[in-house]
């Protein structure tokens, strides 16, 4: 499956809200519920759905959910 | 979600987060369900413990509120008894703390932080009835002295260690330990610790375990609200033992110590009678005649489990619904009070259906695996465990003979003495021949010519009027060895070369596990009985060099012997059956 659609059903169940459409450019100021806590959650779901593990300083230059999903790409030899 | 404890832990925060958001919609327990005003304190994050907390408490039956403490707020909360935390009027209060919080570097360092331990506890004691659960420390996988560390009192981990313990042996009544260290290494230090997430969100241990966690102090706080369960119903023929005692015979059945099946049934039963020795009430719950039922308890000495040990024993061909209430009654304990453990998952059913106050064990298909399933499963926590529960059992007696037996370590003789080993030889016979066969044939190390033989050839012997297998075996104050020692001895023939006055020692291996124990001259008394009832005047023996047999190169020469002749690998020697054989035995017949 195309990355940013699988990653779009990891925000969905996060966040509970099957509405949500994830773009490039969004960041936690986008969502009501992204806050310091659900971002945890968010990256323990995405490091489980993808397979992966993220080092401190990948989660921590995060801007937004295209790079997210760059980072994604990279770890999971997808880029 | 059945089992919480092995769901993923995103799928645990999603379920959290629902029935935080909606618990009229996704909380499971009972209307009716006791309410439990829980505080939860940390030195680090403890915001995704206190949601997947709060869910492994509904799922527990037990609606809780509870009260979630500042980041690092420990001090602000309990040292103030102004603050909220005092106003809240907890019944619970948890803390959690991380080894990084403190510094023990010297003895002092950690008299401080006793000190400052039995403060917070003896601040909280004013709130009415509270119960405090502290955690203990996940000891650090930094180890600054590297592999010196252990060899310190002072080193960082050493010290962490005794703190811990320290905790353990002195803490008021009203507060029980939460062992972080115990959970930190069954789940393996290496993962628990997950740096990365604590530098980032001050997590105290890796998100993976913060199920096991909420589910380890779930049960710490279940027994003040809920059911206690006090006694274990047991099922008999493939349960407690391998087989059909009413089909294998009491004798029959696996429990023999000597076979890997057999061993698996007896650390069950082991581990069953820890139960028993902590205060658990043991019964039986057994389709089967009563009297063939019980034959194994009182005649098959390799039960680890003794009749005595069983407060209420039920054998017949009911349907074990009604023997459970039965049980139940007898024992004026509520039915909500058993726990149920048997191989036949559809005896479980029904028990499940028709007895749904009874905990059900999920007992797997393996007996090897039957330990680690009860002890998951966990069934019997309680609030405390009381000298009273303990003194129900005869424990006490046995660990007073093991410290005394720890005190008496004078040297190596008055251990041999206070081992109290009793020993039996005999000639080989029905009952023996199994496990002679077994040893001889599987023994490497102490084997003076490690000969192999069929279990034919070995019956054979028996008969032979010309051949002797000579078994021994062993019991010490703890432990039944059963036969240890094997030894053929043969009247002369064209094989073995003996004159006529001879006999030959033509085979002789023993256990390891019962080296140095002056074993092998109790053997060789037996050995020089049984050869002067042959007739003979000499006995010959050999050493046959093999890979692994060097251990037994110089025996025969300690009991006297002396060398006829010796080539590269084989030496052989001869005995004067005039002699008495020297040396002091410390086991009794």
């Amino acid at each position: 499956m195309d990355t940013k659609l699988k990653l779009e059903q990891v925000f969905r169940e996060v966040f509970d809200d099957e509405e949500i459409e994830i773009t490039d450019d969004m960041t936690a100021d986008d969502i009501d519920a992204w806050d310091s806590l659900t971002h945890v959650q968010l990256v323990v779901a995405v490091e489980e759905a993808f397979n992966c593990k993220f080092s401190t300083v990948e989660v921590m230059k995060l801007k937004n959910v295209g790079e997210f999903i760059k980072l994604i790409d990279r770890k999971t030899g997808n880029a | 979600m059945e089992n919480l404890r092995q769901e993923s832990i995103s799928r645990l925060l999603r379920a959290a987060n629902r029935l935080q958001k909606d618990p009229a919609q996704y909380s499971t327990a009972p209307a009716k369900a006791p309410k439990v005003r829980i505080a939860v304190l940390g030195s680090h994050s403890i915001q995704h413990f206190v949601k997947v907390f709060n869910l492994f408490l509904d799922r527990a039956g037990i609606k809780a509120e509870i009260y979630e403490g500042e980041y690092g707020g420990i001090n602000m909360d309990v040292l103030d008894e102004n603050s909220p935390l005092y106003q809240f009027k907890p019944e619970f209060v948890l803390i959690f703390m991380r080894y990084n919080d403190i510094q023990l570097r010297s003895e002092k360092d950690l008299e401080t932080e006793k000190a400052y331990l039995k403060s917070i506890w003896s601040h909280l004691d004013k709130i009415p009835g509270v119960t405090i659960l502290n955690t203990n420390f996940a000891v650090p996988m930094e180890r600054p002295f590297g592999t010196l560390e252990a060899d310190y009192g002072y080193s960082t981990l050493t010290l962490f260690r005794e703190l811990n313990l320290s905790m353990t042996k002195d803490h008021p009544k009203n507060v029980r330990i939460i062992d972080m260290e115990y959970l930190s290494a069954l789940y393996g230090k290496e993962n628990w610790f997950d740096e990365g997430n604590y530098y980032l969100t001050k997590q105290g241990f890796g998100l993976d375990y913060l199920g096991p966690v909420a589910d380890e102090v779930t049960k710490m706080i279940l027994p003040s609200v809920g059911v206690v369960r006090k006694c274990l119903v047991l099922d008999l023929d493939n349960t407690l033992w391998g087989g059909v005692v009413g089909d294998d015979g009491p004798m029959g059945i696996e429990v023999d110590p000597h076979n890997p099946l057999g061993e698996a049934y007896r650390a069950f039963q082991s581990y069953v009678l820890s139960l028993k020795q902590r205060g658990v009430i043991l019964a039986v719950n057994s389709k089967n005649d009563l009297d063939v039922a019980k034959e194994p308890f009182e005649k098959n000495p390799d039960m680890v489990l003794k009749l005595s040990d069983i407060a209420c024993f039920v054998a017949n061909w009911q349907d074990k619904a009604s023997n459970m209430a039965y049980i139940a009654k007898k024992l004026n304990i509520g039915m909500d009070s058993l726990v149920f453990f048997d191989d036949n998952p559809a005896e479980r059913e029904i028990i499940r259906k028709f007895c749904p106050e009874v905990c059900v064990i999920d007992v797997p298909n393996e007996a090897e695996n039957y330990v680690r399933a009860l002890n998951e499963a966990s069934p019997f926590e309680w609030a405390q465990i009381t000298k009273e529960d303990m003194a129900r059992s005869d424990s006490y007696v046995e660990n007073a003979k093991r410290e005394e037996m720890e005190a008496s370590f004078v040297d190596y003789t008055e251990y041999l003495k206070a081992l109290e080993m009793k020993g039996v030889t005999g000639l080989v016979g029905e009952d023996e021949v199994e496990r002679f066969s077994q040893l001889t044939n599987k023994s490497n190390q102490f084997n003076l010519r490690t000969q192999r033989y069929a279990d034919s050839q070995i019956r054979e012997m028996l008969e032979d009027d010309k051949k002797r297998c000579i078994y021994v075996s062993l019991t010490d104050k703890f432990t039944q060895y059963g036969i240890i020692s094997c030894i053929i001895l043969s009247a002369p023939n064209e094989d073995n070369g003996c004159e006529a006055d001879e006999c030959f020692v033509e085979n002789w291996c023993m256990s390891c596990r019962v080296l140095k124990r002056s074993v092998e001259l109790y053997a060789f008394r037996a050995v020089i009985e049984e050869a002067r009832k042959m007739g003979a005047k000499r006995l010959v023996g050999e050493y046959i060099r093999s890979k692994k047999n060097s251990m037994v190169e110089n025996l025969l020469p300690s009991f006297g012997f002396t060398v006829v002749e010796k080539t590269e690998d084989r030496v052989r020697y001869t005995y004067d059956l005039a002699k008495d054989p020297e040396g002091e035995v410390w086991i009794q017949s």
